[in-house]
C-alpha cells in the first residue's frame, strides 16, 4: 500500500494538471474556505450555499466577462490549522479569490498565504486584528465592534439627545470592550456618560447597582452584555421605577430578552446589524427568496450573506475593470463607493475594512415585535 | 436617604432568600454534622418543578390565590420528598462512615440532581411566566417595593418565626434539639433518630423549595446550574451566622444580602464578593463558630 500512494498522488496530480490546463482558458475559479463540518457547520454550509447560488445565477446568464465561474470548497472546520492547509490547497487549485472563512481565527491563519500568492480574500470575521497587516488582498465584509460603538455613540447623543447616559457591561472581553468603545464614542460625540458600571454575568440580582444608577437620575441606560442579563436588567429597572430608556447592544437581540423582561420589554431599544428578515433592500429580498427556493431552508444568519456580498463586490469589480487580475480588482475595490450589497452599501477603506456599515435601531413593541426607528 | 432605604429593601429581599436556603444547610449540619452540598441543587430543582406544576395545572396567564397556594404546596411537597429520598439513598448508608465519604456523596448527589434537571428540562434557560404574582408595585416616597418582594419578605419571615417556635416550643422541636446535642443520648431517651432526621430533611427541603420558587418568580430566568450560585451564598450565610444554629442562619442570610447590596450600591460590583469574604474571614477570626454559634459549640 505504501508504494501505491506516490503513484496515486502522481496520477491525480497529472490528471488535475490536464484538467486545469483544459479549463484554464474559459473558467475562473472561486474558492470557499468555510467550516462545512464541526461546531459552526450551519454557518459554513450557508456561506457555501450562498456563494454557489450567486455563481449558478451568474453562470446561467453567461458568466462574468464571458468566462464561466467554478466554485472550489475547502472545509476548514473553523480551526486555524485546517485553515492553513485549506489556504495552500485553494492556492494550488488556482483560485482567483477566496470567500471566507466564518471565524476570525481561521481567516487569520490563511490570510498570509493568500497575500503571498496574490489571491483575494473576503471574510466576515469581526476581530480587529484581521486588518492590522493591511494586506491588499484582504477585504472585511462585516463590521468591527468599534463601528458598532461609533454608531451607538452618535445615535445616543445626536439622534436621541440623551444628556445623562449610564453605560453598563459585564466582565467579558467582548462586552467590556464594546462598553469602553461606546463610552469613548459618546464622549467624542459631545455627550456625557455619568456612570460606567459592570454587572456580574448570570448573577440575576441587579437591584443594588440599579438603585445606585437610579440615584444618578439618568435618561438612558446602555447595556453591552448578553440578553440573559439584559432582559433581567430591563425588568428590574422597571420595577425600581427608573424612568430611563434602555438601549441594548447586539447581544441583547434575542427572543429570550423579551420573555425575561416581560411587560417592561416594550419600549426597549436595540442596536444591531440588520437580521436577514430586516434587510430593507430589494437585492436582499430577492436573494433570500432565491436561497429559500433553492435550498428549502432560510439562510442561517446575516454572516453568510455578508460573505456573499464580499463575493458580489469582487465580481462586480472584475466586470468594471474588465480584468481578473487580482491587483487591478483590489485597487478598484479600495475606491469602490456604496456598491449596492445585500447587507447594505459596500465600501472599503485602504486597509480592507468595510465602511458605512448599516446598523439598525429596533424598538420593541407592545407585542414584542421589532420596529426599525432609525432613518 | 431613599436610596439607602431602597438598598435596604433590595438587600433584605435577597437576604431572606439566602436565609431560607441557609436554614436547610444549618439544620442538617446541626443534627448530622454533614454539609449537605446537594441542597443548592434541590433549590434549583424546585424552581423547575414549580414551573412545570404551574404550567401543567393552571397554564400560563392564570393568577389567583388558589394557583399560588397550589404551586407552593405542591412543589414544597415534591421537593421535601426528594430531600427524604436523598437522605435515604445518599446519606443514611454512610452515617457511620468517615465524614469525608458523606461529603463526597453529597457533592455527587448534587451533580446527579443538576444533571437530572438538565436532562429533563434541557440545558437552556427556562423562563418563569411573569403573571403568577400580580405585577403591582408600591412607591413609598422613592422607595419602591413590588408585590413579589413583599411576598418574599412576608412569607419568609412567617416561615422563619414558625420554624423558631416549632424548634423551641414543641415536643418534636425538643427532640430535634436533643438529637443535635447528642444522638446516642437521644436514642437512650427513646427518640427515634431516623424519624428526626427525616423531619429535618422534610423541613429543610421544603424551605429550600419556597426559596427556589421565589427565585423563579422574582428573577424569571432559571438555569439547571443556578443551584450552585444560591447554594454557595447560603452556605456562606450559614457559616457566618454559626452553622448548626437556626437563628444564626437567618441572621447570616439577612446580613449577607444587606452587605452585598450596600457594597454594590456604595462601592462597586467588582468589590462586592471580595468584601463579603473579607467579612466572613473577619467574623471567623474573632468568632470561629460564627456570630451565634459559640454557645452551642461550648456545650459539648
Amino acid at each position: 500500500m505504501r508504494n501505491m500512494l506516490p503513484k496515486v498522488a502522481a496520477s491525480v496530480a497529472f490528471c488535475s494538471a490536464l484538467l486545469g490546463s483544459a479549463y484554464a482558458a474559459d473558467v475562473v475559479k472561486i474558492g470557499v474556505q468555510a467550516p462545512i463540518t464541526g461546531e459552526y457547520a450551519n454557518e459554513g454550509q450557508s456561506i457555501d450555499n450562498g456563494v454557489r447560488l450567486v455563481i449558478d445565477q451568474l453562470n446561467s446568464k453567461g458568466g462574468v466577462l464571458g468566462k464561466k465561474l467554478e466554485v472550489v470548497t475547502c472545509d476548514d472546520e473553523g480551526a486555524a490549522q485546517k485553515a492553513a492547509i485549506c489556504a495552500r490547497k485553494l492556492v494550488n487549485e488556482g483560485v482567483m479569490a477566496v470567500i471566507g472563512s466564518y471565524t476570525s481565527g481561521a481567516t487569520q491563519a490563511a490570510q498570509t498565504t493568500y497575500y503571498r500568492n496574490k489571491v483575494l480574500q473576503t471574510s466576515d470575521g469581526t476581530s480587529d486584528a484581521l486588518t492590522k497587516e493591511k494586506y491588499w488582498t484582504f477585504f472585511r465584509n462585516s463590521f468591527r465592534n468599534a463601528d458598532q460603538a461609533e454608531f451607538t455613540g452618535k445615535y445616543l447623543v445626536n439622534e436621541k439627545k440623551y444628556k445623562r447616559i449610564v453605560v453598563l457591561s459585564d466582565y467579558s472581553d467582548y462586552s467590556l470592550g464594546l462598553a469602553n468603545s461606546v463610552v469613548k464614542a459618546i464622549k467624542d460625540a459631545g455627550g456625557i456618560v455619568i456612570y460606567q458600571g459592570k454587572v456580574k454575568e448570570k448573577s440575576q440580582n441587579f437591584s443594588a447597582i440599579l438603585t445606585k444608577v437610579k440615584s444618578m437620575n439618568p435618561d438612558a441606560i446602555y447595556f453591552s452584555g448578553y440578553y440573559t442579563d439584559g432582559g433581567l436588567l430591563r425588568a428590574q429597572q422597571a420595577q425600581l421605577g427608573i424612568n430611563a430608556d434602555f438601549i441594548g447592544g447586539d447581544s441583547n437581540d434575542n427572543p429570550d430578552f423579551m420573555k425575561l423582561a416581560g411587560a417592561s420589554a416594550s419600549g426597549t431599544l436595540m442596536i444591531n446589524f440588520p437580521t436577514p428578515d430586516f434587510l430593507p433592500y430589494d437585492t436582499a429580498k430577492q436573494f433570500l427568496k432565491d436561497y429559500s427556493a433553492k435550498y428549502g431552508v432560510p439562510v442561517s444568519s446575516v454572516w453568510a450573506i455578508m460573505n456573499v456580498d464580499g463575493l458580489r463586490a469582487i465580481l462586480y469589480a472584475a466586470e468594471q475593470t474588465k480584468s481578473f487580475d487580482t491587483k487591478t480588482i483590489s485597487t478598484y475595490l479600495h475606491t469602490l463607493k456604496d456598491f449596492p450589497g445585500i447587507t447594505g452599501p459596500v465600501s472599503f477603506r485602504d486597509d480592507g475594512e468595510r465602511i458605512n456599515t448599516k446598523f439598525n435601531v429596533y424598538e420593541v413593541q407592545a407585542d414584542n415585535s421589532y420596529k426599525i426607528i432609525n432613518n | 436617604m431613599d436610596i439607602f432605604l431602597q438598598q435596604l429593601v433590595n438587600g433584605l429581599t435577597i437576604g431572606s432568600l439566602y436565609a431560607l436556603v441557609a436554614l436547610g444547610y444549618t439544620m442538617v449540619y446541626g443534627v448530622m454534622k454533614l454539609i449537605n452540598f446537594a441542597h443548592g441543587d434541590l433549590v434549583a430543582l424546585s424552581a423547575f418543578v414549580g414551573l412545570t406544576v404551574y404550567t401543567q395545572i393552571f397554564g400560563e396567564g392564570v393568577s389567583s390565590l388558589i394557583a399560588i397556594i397550589v404551586v407552593f404546596v405542591f412543589t414544597a411537597a415534591i421537593i421535601a420528598f426528594v430531600g427524604v429520598l436523598l437522605e435515604r439513598l445518599a446519606y443514611r448508608p454512610l452515617r457511620t462512615a468517615p465524614r469525608l465519604s458523606a461529603v463526597v456523596s453529597a457533592l455527587g448527589a448534587g451533580l446527579v440532581i443538576q444533571n437530572t434537571i438538565m436532562l429533563m428540562w434541557g440545558p437552556n434557560m427556562k423562563i418563569f411566566p411573569s403573571n403568577l404574582f400580580p405585577q403591582t408595585l408600591w412607591d413609598f416616597g422613592g422607595v419602591v417595593m413590588t408585590f413579589t418582594q413583599v411576598m418574599i419578605l412576608g412569607l419568609s419571615s412567617v416561615l422563619m418565626v414558625a420554624l423558631f417556635l416549632f424548634i423551641n416550643k414543641t415536643k418534636m422541636g425538643t427532640a430535634i434539639r436533643a438529637t443535635a446535642i447528642d444522638q446516642d443520648a437521644a436514642k437512650l431517651m427513646g427518640i427515634n433518630v431516623n424519624r428526626i432526621i427525616m423531619v429535618i430533611f422534610i423541613i429543610g427541603s421544603a424551605l429550600g423549595a419556597v426559596a427556589g420558587l421565589f427565585i423563579g418568580i422574582y428573577y424569571r430566568g432559571i438555569t439547571f446550574d443556578m443551584g450552585w450560585l444560591y447554594g454557595l451564598n447560603a452556605f456562606v450565610a450559614a457559616i457566618m451566622g454559626g452553622i448548626g444554629n437556626i437563628p444564626g442562619a437567618m441572621l447570616g442570610g439577612l446580613m449577607l444580602g444587606l452587605f452585598n447590596a450596600m457594597i454594590t450600591g456604595y462601592i462597586s460590583t467588582q468589590w462586592a464578593e471580595t468584601f463579603t469574604f473579607i467579612l466572613l474571614i473577619v467574623i471567623l477570626i474573632f468568632r470561629p463558630t460564627g456570630i451565634l454559634g459559640e454557645k452551642v459549640a461550648e456545650k459539648v
